[in-house]
């Protein structure tokens, strides 16, 4: 085997061995999350003493726990280099239909089931039209967001369906708000979730169609992955994970509200984008998920126990996005060995 | 441009690399692939900053941000990659942000002229009122050209320019320089072709693995001892010896034909062992065959391989019937550049059993093969870890050959395998395909360069305006016959006959 100088210097010793875990944990991609995170808990733990309670922490898992599911959907559609506008509304949907069929007097797992398929049969309708008509993905899901939201408004007439005082509600209710021993099962499910999607996404074949698909389309299908079923797969467990996240919404709320939350999917963009993922598609992993929401949940919880008015959620939400993605396009560009090379001018 | 050095991620790309550039001479970088030339040129007209090293234009030191500055410091580029506006016009890619004004906006007639000016300037024969986007590539390269040298600058890059030009625009443009350079424009030219080297350079810098290995007077100088020079070894046989003799059928198309009419109606065979060599011009139909037989883009036609139909139209049909693509454009046709080796290595193996269980990718056996494939391609990178991006353009070249080589195929169709990449790969990737076709495997080599499929095919195909027009031995026919063929659609030799028989009637 021949080499010459330089290639064998870069080569080296130790070629084809695997790398190290530091690499693999692409501290790049996550170290602005992670940065965010320290700095944000470092300030709110000195000047709140509530913060760094175990029931306050529980609290930021509880009241972002639907943000933390959609956000799972979320990540495989973005790893696609697209984007799915309508989840705050398939949300709604399933939540309706969870409610209604609840007030039929259907039993909690029925009910439970009929949020799930009624989730996933939206989101297979925006990858059937994406993946397979080929209709953009932005068309779509734009338009998919109004029909999801007025078919809530048509079904309810725009009525709140409350759910508390239903005996078979109960169930529901424990396993959004109760904990198991010291953990909130939420928590766990949520958890459980993450683990579930970092396996079909690092490991699964499946997962490989996914990246490949966002990395560089033509190069999938010349390899034999079939790209318009990838596609539609992945809007279909996007839907998946809103007929869960509708299940835990309704847990919560105690009721199905039929006005859906146009911030609920900004938040649930902002947060995969937060975790260090690229609008392109490709790169990025569930880790940079569960922090980038994570994070959001923080800076709301911190927001509240400072006494700021809620009203700057948005503000504050909209200011970490557009920071978040300040750092990619420094992790990506020229900028930041501009910034180094000044640096090193300075300490000279 | 003094003592320049620029790091990338794992890889020190130039060191103390110094670069002289005089009026009124055409200076040449050669070197293999990943050698540096490319980045020096990078460095040159501000789209990377160097990490140390300064850049002096008449004697006074610059900084050079951006192109834009570059620009302005009378530094333009011509790049291998395509930036014009596809879907603007031609005038309006020649004018950007110099569009002259009339009285009501933009002045079009002017403009339009202004564009016919510089397009004349190369001998380019294009409309400047079409869309670029309906223009092949290899025009597209031309406008491109007309761009740069319409800027009037001093400094003129042209970092693998001629590498989708046909000859004839080659020619056209190296008279253009040869005038550009009387005038007293100092050119950079880059290029893996020593011939284009020789004839317009009076300096080249040879550069290895980032390092500078000499600067040589093209008077002085010789084609095998620049090869020399830039591989560090004397280059003996570049296409290595065939030792099998070609076998039975094993590929038969018959009436191979695009919706697009690309391809019409074109037949062939294939043996085992053999290499079949595809040439013709830009736009002949040759990279649609290829993509054709593979599946990955729609066609009819009955095509038997090893006695069994494949059904046509669909890439995992092709990857199943044991058919492997390298297509043409390995970064937007063939790799995953956000991805790491390892997993762009597996692609194609999702769905086969015995990689997957339960729908999860074995680990060890995915390593094994990655592993084996960076090892027996000879791929130079830190580990199977490392991202796609950050390999040289030959490595790169040589995953994909490794991959579609790896699923054992028994027909390979190598879409311009050697495209932009240096003598010594390409010297090494002969030597795969020799080595497949040994293993009794059918190999189609569709190439715009005529040396290697002389070189190394045991029959040419020539196809012209999407129809198969001749068949050469490459035993016994040169490299004219079959630029005359593919330009012109008929042999040269039938030609000949043509004209003696014209001879004799008189």
């Amino acid at each position: 085997m021949y080499l010459t100088g330089a290639a064998r210097r870069w080569v080296g010793e130790k070629s084809l061995r695997s790398s190290s875990l530091f690499q693999k944990a692409s501290l790049g991609r996550l170290g602005g999350v992670i940065i965010g995170l320290v700095l944000v808990c470092v300030y709110l733990s000195f000047s709140n003493p509530l913060f760094l309670t175990w029931g306050n922490i529980l609290n930021i898992f509880r009241a972002q726990s639907v943000i933390f599911i959609l956000a799972i959907g979320m990540t495989f559609v973005i790893l696609c280099g697209m984007l799915d506008l309508s989840v705050a509304s398939a949300t709604g949907v399933a939540s309706m239909v969870l409610g209604m069929s609840m007030r039929a007097g259907c039993g909690a797992l029925p009910a439970c089931i009929l949020a799930i398929v009624t989730g996933v049969g939206l989101g297979f309708i925006n990858g059937f039209l994406i993946g397979i008509v080929r209709i953009s993905w932005f068309v779509t899901t734009l338009a998919t967001l109004s029909i999801y939201a007025s078919v809530i408004l048509v079904i309810t007439h725009g009525s709140t369906i409350s759910l508390f005082t239903f005996d078979r509600f109960k169930s529901i209710q424990y396993l959004a708000n109760n904990d198991i021993g010291p953990m909130p099962i939420i928590l766990l499910i949520i958890g459980l979730l993450y683990l579930i999607c970092a396996v079909v996404l690092h490991r699964a074949a499946f997962g490989r169609a996914v990246y490949a698909v966002g990395s560089n389309p033509e190069a999938a299908r010349l390899n034999g992955i079939n790209v318009p079923v990838t596609v539609m797969i992945v809007y279909t467990i996007a839907g998946l994970t809103c007929g869960i996240g509708a299940i835990q919404q309704v847990g919560r709320l105690t009721a199905a509200v039929p006005i859906t939350d146009p911030n609920q999917m900004l938040a649930v963009i902002a947060a995969v984008l937060i975790g260090g993922m690229s609008l392109k598609g490709g790169e990025g992993g569930v880790t940079g998920t569960f922090l980038g929401s994570l994070f959001l949940g923080i800076i709301q919880n911190g927001i509240t126990l400072q006494g700021i008015s809620a009203y700057w959620q948005g503000t504050v939400t909209g200011l970490i996005l557009i920071m978040a993605a300040g750092l990619a396009v420094l992790r990506e560009s020229e900028l930041r060995h501009r910034i180094r090379r000044a640096l090193r001018a300075v300490f000279r | 441009m003094h003592s320049i050095t620029k790091r990338f991620p794992g890889v020190i790309a130039l060191s103390n690399v110094d670069l002289n550039l005089y009026p009124g001479e055409v200076h040449a970088l050669v070197g293999e692939n990943g050698s540096g030339k490319s980045t020096l040129c990078k460095c040159l007209y501000g789209f990377i900053q160097p990490d140390e090293g300064t850049i002096e234009i008449d004697g006074s030191v610059k900084e050079i941000r951006t192109p834009t500055s570059a620009l302005q410091l009378g530094i333009a580029a011509i790049t291998q990659e395509l930036t014009l506006a596809q879907t603007l016009s031609v005038t309006e890619n020649l004018l950007m942000g110099r569009l002259p004004r009339g009285r009501l906006g933009i002045d079009w007639k002017k403009a339009h002229a202004l564009a016919r000016v510089a397009l004349d300037q190369i001998g380019a024969n294009i409309d400047e009122h079409s869309r670029v986007s309906s223009l092949s590539v290899e025009l597209q390269q031309e406008v491109e050209i007309a761009r740069a040298i319409s800027t009037q600058s001093r400094v003129l890059i042209f970092d693998e320019a001629t590498s989708s030009l046909s000859e004839d625009a080659t020619a056209r443009l190296l008279s253009k320089i040869e005038q550009l350079r009387s005038q007293g424009v100092a050119i950079v030219f880059v290029t893996h072709r020593l011939k284009e080297v020789f004839s317009c350079a009076q300096r080249a810098t040879v550069l290895r693995d980032g390092e500078l290995v000499a600067v040589v007077k093209m008077s002085q100088t010789n084609e095998s001892d620049l090869i020399n020079k830039m591989v560090g070894r004397t280059m003996t046989d570049l296409y290595g010896k065939r030792r099998i003799a070609v076998g039975k059928p094993l590929l038969e198309v018959r009436n191979l034909s695009t919706p697009d009419g690309k391809i019409k109606n074109v037949s062939f065979h294939v043996r085992r062992g053999e290499i079949l060599g595809v040439s013709g011009l830009v736009g002949s139909g040759k990279i649609q065959l290829g993509k054709a037989l593979f599946g990955a883009v729609p066609a009819t036609g009955e095509v038997t391989l090893d006695g069994r139909r494949i059904v046509l139209g669909s890439p995992s049909n092709g990857l199943c019937a044991g058919i492997g693509f390298v297509p043409d454009d390995r970064k937007n046709c063939a790799l995953l550049m956000t991805r790491n080796i390892r997993h762009n290595l597996s692609l194609p193996w999702m769905k086969t059993d015995g990689f997957t269980h339960f729908g999860l990718v074995k680990r060890k056996t995915e390593a094994a093969l990655a592993g084996k494939c960076v090892e027996r391609f000879r791929v130079h990178a830190p580990s199977i870890e490392s991202p796609v991006v950050n390999l040289s353009g030959g490595n790169q070249q040589k995953l994909v050959l490794s991959r579609c080589f790896a699923t054992n195929p028994c027909l390979v169709v190598l879409a311009e395998p050697t495209r932009g990449i240096d003598v010594g790969a390409k010297s090494e990737i002969y030597g795969f395909i020799q080595d497949l076709a040994e293993k009794s495997a059918g190999i189609i080599m569709i190439s715009s360069e005529l040396p290697e499929l002389l070189g190394l095919t045991d029959r040419i195909l020539v196809f012209y305006q999407g129809e198969l027009c001749s068949e050469f031995d490459p035993r016994t026919s040169g490299e004219e016959d079959i630029a005359h063929a593919a330009c012109t659609g008929r042999a040269l030799r039938a030609r000949a006959r043509e004209l003696a028989s014209q001879m004799e009637k008189c």
